[in-house]
């Protein structure tokens, strides 16, 4: 015990809040300072050779001058002892009683706060004496009775019938303050002691820890004191939790006290975390019910940081993790699911960036509120994702808006959730879920959105604005099942991109074509890359074309015409509606030389004219001027009626052109309904009836000389919508089969179960079990693999 | 028609009519090619002749393999992937549409 109680003294005395330390000024030594250590250190030897207490024998109170038995002079000390040891100088016959009194009356003096009548240096040579004259045991029980009357009288004083709590808290420090005061006062005296007879028998206390043991043994386990002392000490925390200010020196000063006593964990400890999850239970209900979540989030912090200092100033640093996680507990555990359910939502739709960094901190304290959080965090965005993606009223502004869901959740996960993994793979899985909610729309819509910003036109964006908005589409576009469904209408945009030549920039568009290959494989992208082969090879061939035409006979020519055809691959491009119109005999002629040219060089193709995709530049005559007049080929068929006759009926143009009904009424509308009008109609009005009238208009001026007459676009009609889904779903029954024989062709025998798990990893779309063993069975029957005689559910490939 | 200045109008353009109103200069087309199959389906893989035939898509994970993956035309006029024929042939040397002996009549280019 004295051997623990002396190490934990040790431990502590470079804490400069130690109430027994600020007094080491007053004394040479405190017990259990370094100088202590060293005396341990230097047990061994202390039986031989007596220490050299130089800081002693020099103190500045003159003591010095009465020392009979010691030379002043350091290192001189050492001979001189010797000689007087060996010589054994008798003592006087009542020596011990004399001396005795002589150190008792020092001691009483000591405890009474009176003067004592010796120098300091006299008693200690006085204990150093007995000490050397074999009186050490009966000095050091001598000693203890005298410390144990002092501190039994003093119990009295804390025994009234009632006391003011404070006034006692009070009475019971300055009782400890000058029981440590008087116990270094008098160690100081009773240092040879200490440093001789103490150590050289282990089981004695140090002078110290006796007085120690006396004021614990006789004051503070006194059942009643103790109470009053600890329930004082309750009240005051409870005060300064309440928010009032109290003494925390006295505070610290009393849990101090239990500490060095030994009994702060059963006496103090215990009680206080008892209170404290009293207190912050009660607290935690009432504030839930009466704060909104921020608020309740930001009186936890504040407690938690009192807590702390609490720790910081008065408390024993060994409470700090039960009383920490006393407050968690019921300020935080207790309420982890009410907190998020009641503010969660609010805080990610009000984008409150600095709660929910609070909130993501305080929730990492406790056991599973990162897990909580991160559930609900997830719920959230697929709820407020799913209002997104499923409104057909929203369509138009869905693609911006879950680009702007996605960065206000990305910029949440990185400056309020710390960027934790475990929230961006929930974020994106929330994505992933919510988008696919509905079918097809999403995928068709960031396909539009994409067209619109390759376009030409659009301004809005700088080259690299523009990129990093592809990255971000690109973003969502991996979130996408029907990744197909995407492509079918990325390549419609794309074919009028390249047609008419509206792309805003190549190196855009080879742009998105990388970033598309890159997530999808190049099986993705190939039909698209054709079209951009397409359009290359085009290049070729009209420049091949116009040499074949320089060569021909073209005399019988009606017309010199700049011809120009984009050949392109059936199957890479959208499919288009065939139309079979009249065309006028000038350019049927052309159309015929080039079938000659182009069927001759490529044997086994046929060749699909797509008047729908034409257009045509026109010279028009007008009475006002020549212009120029940049037209479709509709258009362009319908003016060119106009060199044989002034007026014709729409009937008759119809029969003339063969342009389907519904395409031609468009068409005379942008002629003579649009904003350059070329065409007069009679009678006026928007609608094309059958019995309308068209004559060119003589009167036509145009500020410029080229004109653009635009065509009126069809809406795209649900139907055709349908027909584009459809043909991704039949093609995929191609693309099915295509990866069974590929993976099939790799590792030549393979159960059913790992074909199915190997496909749904190549896959780009969803699909399910009992189709693609329907396939499996098709290509079973076509050959291309087999089942195993052997193995059951086994298959090999067939070469 | 109904507007009175107008008419009055047409009556002085009436004359300087020009000979020819429209010419056209210039004429960008399109046109879609294929090849010139009776059937668009290879009856021996089931694919489309205008893509690549199944193993030749399943070879080249760019599935651009269309450009080596040309079109035969048997005497018989019926058409296949001139791989899918190619294997065909080892086993079986007829057509196996119309069972007539197999024998080329020309190759898509
Ligand atoms: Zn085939
Ligand atoms: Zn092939
Ligand atoms: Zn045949």
């Amino acid at each position: 015990m004295s051997n623990h109680i002396r190490g934990r003294i040790v431990g502590r005395e470079d804490s400069e809040n130690s109430p027994v330390q600020k007094r080491t000024l007053l004394s040479a030594e405190y017990p259990g300072s370094k100088k202590l250590k060293l005396a341990d250190e230097m047990t061994d030897t202390a039986n031989q050779k007596r220490p050299n207490f130089s800081a002693l024998s020099t103190s500045p109170n003159g003591i010095n001058k009465t020392a009979s038995l010691v030379n002043t002079k350091p290192g001189a000390a050492k001979k001189l002892v010797i000689k007087n040891l060996k010589e054994k100088p008798k003592l006087p016959e009542n020596y011990e009683e004399q001396t005795w009194e002589k150190l008792k009356e020092a001691v009483i003096a000591i405890q009474t706060s009176k003067s004592i009548r010796y120098s300091l240096e006299e008693l200690y040579q006085a204990v150093e004496n007995m000490c050397n004259h074999k009186m050490a045991s009966h000095l050091y029980l001598n000693l203890t009775t005298l410390a144990e009357q002092h501190v039994k009288a003093n119990i009295q004083q804390f025994m009234a019938e009632s006391m003011d709590r404070h006034f006692f808290l009070k009475k019971m420090n300055e009782c400890w303050q000058s029981h440590c005061r008087q116990m270094i006062m008098i160690r100081s005296i009773f240092l040879y002691l200490d440093r001789t007879y103490v150590l050289q028998n282990p089981t004695i206390h140090s002078i110290w820890d006796m007085g120690l043991e006396m004021f614990r043994h006789h004051i503070v386990m006194n059942t009643l004191v103790q109470t009053r002392c600890v329930d004082g000490l309750l009240m005051l925390i409870e005060k300064e939790r309440q928010g009032d200010a109290v003494d925390t020196t006295l505070l610290k000063s009393l849990l101090r006290m239990l500490s060095d006593l030994q009994i702060y964990q059963e006496a103090f400890e215990s009680k206080f975390l008892l209170a404290t999850e009293r207190l912050y239970a009660a607290e935690g209900q009432r504030l839930m019910q009466e704060h909104d979540v921020p608020e309740y989030l930001a009186h936890v912090n504040k407690r938690l940081a009192e807590e702390n200092e609490r720790l910081l100033h008065y408390l024993d640093s060994s409470t700090k993790w039960a009383l920490i996680h006393t407050v968690e507990k019921q300020l935080l555990t207790e309420h982890l699911t009410a907190v998020l359910q009641k503010g969660l939502d609010l805080l990610l739709e009000e984008n409150r960036i600095s709660d929910l960094c609070l909130l993501y901190k305080l929730f990492t304290r406790v056991k599973t509120g990162l897990q909580e959080l991160c559930t609900n965090f997830n719920a959230y965005i697929k709820k407020k994702g799913r209002t997104i993606v499923i409104d057909p009223e929203k369509d138009k502004t869905m693609v911006q808006e879950l680009l702007d869901f996605k960065e206000k959740m990305d910029n949440i996960v990185s400056k309020c959730f710390q960027s934790n993994e475990k929230f961006s793979n929930s974020l994106k899985e929330a994505f992933e879920q919510f988008i696919n909610q509905r079918t097809n729309k999403p995928a068709e819509l960031i396909a539009k959105f994409v067209d619109s910003k390759l376009r030409a036109g659009n301004k809005e964006a700088s080259e690299e604005e523009l990129e990093r908005l592809l990255d971000k589409i690109m973003v969502l576009f991996r979130f996408i099942h029907g990744k197909d469904v995407f492509e079918a209408f990325y390549k419609k945009d794309l074919a009028k991109r390249l047609l008419v030549g509206k792309s805003a920039s190549v190196d855009a568009e080879k742009s998105m074509l990388s970033k598309l290959k890159q997530e999808c494989g190049g099986g993705f992208t190939s039909k698209l890359e054709g079209m951009f082969k397409d359009m290359e090879l085009s290049k070729d061939i009209n420049v091949a074309f116009r040499q074949y035409m320089s060569n021909a006979r073209t005399a019988h020519l009606l017309n010199t015409i700049d011809l120009t055809v984009s050949i392109l691959t059936m199957g890479y491009w959208p499919t288009y509606v065939a139309m079979d119109v009249t065309l006028p005999a000038e350019m049927v002629q052309y159309q015929n030389f080039f079938n000659r040219f182009y069927l001759g060089k490529h044997s086994g193709r046929k060749l699909q004219w797509q008047p729908t995709l034409g257009h045509c530049l026109l010279k028009a005559e007008f009475p006002q001027g020549r212009k120029e007049l940049q037209v479709s080929l509709f258009q362009a068929l319908v003016l060119l009626l106009f060199n044989q006759a002034d007026n014709i009926t729409f009937e008759e143009i119809k029969a003339a052109t063969n342009i389907e009904d519904g395409e031609l009424r468009r068409t005379l509308q942008s002629l003579a309904c649009g904003k350059a009008r070329v065409l007069q109609k009679t009678p006026r009005g928007r609608e094309v009836e059958n019995n309308d009238v068209f004559a060119y208009d003589s009167q036509f001026t145009n500020k410029l000389c080229r004109i653009k007459i635009n065509q009126i676009q069809m809406k795209e009609t649900n139907e055709e919508q349908k027909a584009t889904e459809e043909r991704v779903f039949q093609d995929r029954q191609y693309q099915i089969d295509a990866a069974i024989v590929r993976i099939m062709k790799m590792r030549k025998t393979l159960s059913h179960n790992l074909l199915i798990s190997e496909l749904y990893n190549i896959l780009k779309f969803p699909v399910k079990p009992a189709d693609l063993k329907k396939r499996i069975e098709s290509l079973i029957d076509r050959d291309y693999m087999e089942r195993d005689k052997d193995t059951t559910n086994q298959y090999n490939y067939v070469t | 028609m109904a507007d009175e200045d107008n008419s009055s109008d047409r009556v002085d353009n009436e004359t300087p009519k020009p000979e020819k109103m429209f010419t056209l200069k210039k004429w960008n087309a399109v046109a879609m090619w294929s090849w010139d199959v009776e059937c668009d389906t290879c009856a021996i893989c089931r694919v489309q002749v205008m893509d690549a035939c199944l193993r030749c898509q399943a070879e080249s994970k760019a599935g651009s393999g269309r450009q080596d993956c040309v079109v035969v035309w048997g005497e018989c006029n019926h058409s296949f992937h001139y791989c899918c024929m190619s294997l065909w042939v080892k086993q079986n040397n007829r057509c196996p549409l119309c069972q007539q002996e197999w024998s080329i009549q020309r190759m898509g280019k």
